[in-house]
């Protein structure tokens, strides 16, 4: 018997020996010898055909790389894989939870009360709102089975990659932040094409900080209400915020809780194929289905929670101050004093954005019983908000945890529970700090 | 002949790889890939931001970045 030190021993004399024949190091040779006998092998059993295959792909890529074009074509698939997606979807989802509200109507109806109010509100709330992610999730899923499969996913992680680089991510990072400004979810279920686990470990805990478009509404509504002249100006202002936190973050993630290299980029660029439908539909199943199953259960438990908290004790308004959750709300709401709104109802509404951010605006109403189109002026009145506080609490809308989808997909796609729990940790941290800077410095300044 | 790094290489350019430097998982992976000596190369372009670039080897198209190509060193075959 050998013992390990002997065998390391008898390696490096072997290493040393191959190097002083050929100059060269073990893997090399290796590779080389490897490549000989393939070479070999093709030149006696492989008869090639005299003009080069292939041809046309070569002269697709002329374009569609190209040194001038290769950057607007890029941008141009992206916006229309965004159209396809979100533009399609949004009926879709808007049927759906229609659908949902009107079967939970009815269920409200059932008694004893409690059951009613816990089928309606809370099992079909749940249920519904897993499905209503069914169309986006899929529709990009069908997107991104057409550009991998046609070869286009390995240009755009080529024409990217420079920039992605600059910010510490790798080219194929770039897919899923844009993704992100619709959905986080199939944005960080598209992190799958990134291969070094550390870049798609970053890329997905960076990814929430993309305005999905389930905040749009609370955007429109406080800007609408607040800075009428601004609007467009104040809502594309919290997409730029995202942006620069989420490259801030990424490089701040890169120096200190995952430091290494940045994959590489040795890769093939296939020739490009024709999408087979069989082919597109097989990928888009098999990874919604894992949507479903693993994501779906876990939203659907949290949105039965949320009920349970805002229904008891028994026989209090939904979500009225008296619930749990009103009780919870005016519990946290002095931590929010410093931002500016440090009120029960504004908490109780982010604890509803954490199941959507949408609900944000929906819970609002609910607590102030108004319509949407009079909740700006119901907020900016019963709440005194200015400006100021208004903007700071979309900023906080933006940033704070991840819906809780999102956090179920994370779970989902690192397999831990670590990982969404730092990104609920950093992202109210974040949210919060900025939140309270913008308050307390527009104070300062007199903007309050 | 004139030896250069694969990264000096411009679009067009054609060369015999001498010498696959490096150490580590991405050298592994370059070789993996079918980048070993005496395999003539083509350069075939560069990306619209000026990294990564594209090469054709043994009948397919790869792309690394500049800094991995710098370690692939390469004797130019005149056209």
């Amino acid at each position: 018997m050998l013992t390990n030190e002997e065998i390391l021993r008898a390696k490096d004399r072997a290493l040393a020996h191959l190097r002083s024949i050929y100059g060269d190091d073990a893997e090399t040779i290796i590779a080389d010898r490897r490549y000989g006998f393939i070479s070999g092998v093709l030149k006696d059993v492989v008869k090639k055909p005299a003009i080069e295959r292939l041809a046309w792909s070569d002269k697709i890529d002329r374009v569609i790389v190209n040194r001038w074009l290769g950057i607007p074509i890029f941008l141009a698939v992206m916006y229309g894989m965004f159209q396809f997606t979100f533009t399609l979807s949004a009926p879709l989802m808007d049927w759906i939870s229609a659908g949902f509200d009107f079967i939970a109507v009815r269920a409200v109806g059932i008694s004893p009360e409690w059951l009613g109010s816990l089928i309606g509100n809370g099992i079909i709330g749940g249920v519904g709102t897993v499905l209503t992610f069914i169309p986006p999730i899929f529709l990009l899923f069908i997107a991104i089975a057409v550009l991998e499969d046609s070869g286009y996913m390995a240009r755009a992680a080529f024409v990217m990659d420079r920039l992605m680089h600059k910010v510490g991510l790798h080219g194929r990072s770039f897919i899923p932040m844009i993704l992100g400004f619709g959905c986080n979810i199939p944005a960080i279920m598209a992190t799958r094409t990134i291969e070094n686990p550390r870049d798609r470990l970053i890329t997905i805990l960076i990814n929430p900080l993309m305005s999905c478009g389930a905040r749009l509404p609370i955007y429109i509504l406080l800007a609408g209400a607040f800075f009428p002249a601004y609007r467009g100006l104040v809502v594309f202002s919290m997409y730029l915020i995202g942006i620069i936190l989420a490259i801030l973050m990424a490089l701040i993630f890169r120096k200190w809780l995952l430091p290494g290299p940045i994959g590489h980029f040795v890769m093939e660029l296939p020739p490009y194929r024709l999408p087979t439908i069989t082919g597109v539909l097989v990928h888009m199943w098999e990874r919604g289905k894992h949507f479903l199953i693993k994501a779906g259960t876990i939203i659907a438990g949290v949105v039965v929670l949320v009920w349970l908290l805002s229904s008891m004790p028994w026989g209090v308004q939904y979500a009225g101050p008296d619930s749990w959750i009103g009780h919870l709300g005016r519990f946290i709401a002095p931590i929010f004093a410093p931002c500016g709104f440090g009120q029960w109802q504004a908490a109780v509404s982010l604890f509803f954005g954490f199941l959507a951010k949408e609900t944000v605006v929906g819970t609002m109403g609910a607590i102030f019983a108004v319509k949407e189109g009079s909740l700006g002026t119901a907020i900016a009145s019963q709440l005194s908000w200015t400006p100021l506080v208004a903007f700071a609490f979309m900023v906080f809308s933006l940033l704070y945890v991840p819906c809780v989808a999102t956090i179920a997909t994370i779970k989902a796609e690192t397999n831990s529970w670590k990982w969404p729990a730092f990104t609920i940790g950093y992202e109210l941290a974040l949210a919060w700090i900025m939140a309270a800077l913008i308050y307390q410095i527009g104070s300062l300044l007199g903007l309050g | 002949m004139a030896t250069k790094s694969l990264a000096q290489m411009r679009p067009k350019e054609r060369g015999k790889i001498t010498k696959v430097g490096g150490s580590g998982h991405t050298h592994r992976r370059i070789l993996d890939m079918g980048v070993v000596p005496s395999t003539e190369v083509t350069v075939e372009r560069v990306a619209p931001l000026g990294d990564p670039i594209e090469i054709k080897i043994k009948g397919y198209h790869l792309s690394l970045r500049k800094e991995e190509a710098v370690q692939i060193y390469v004797e130019m075959i005149e056209r």
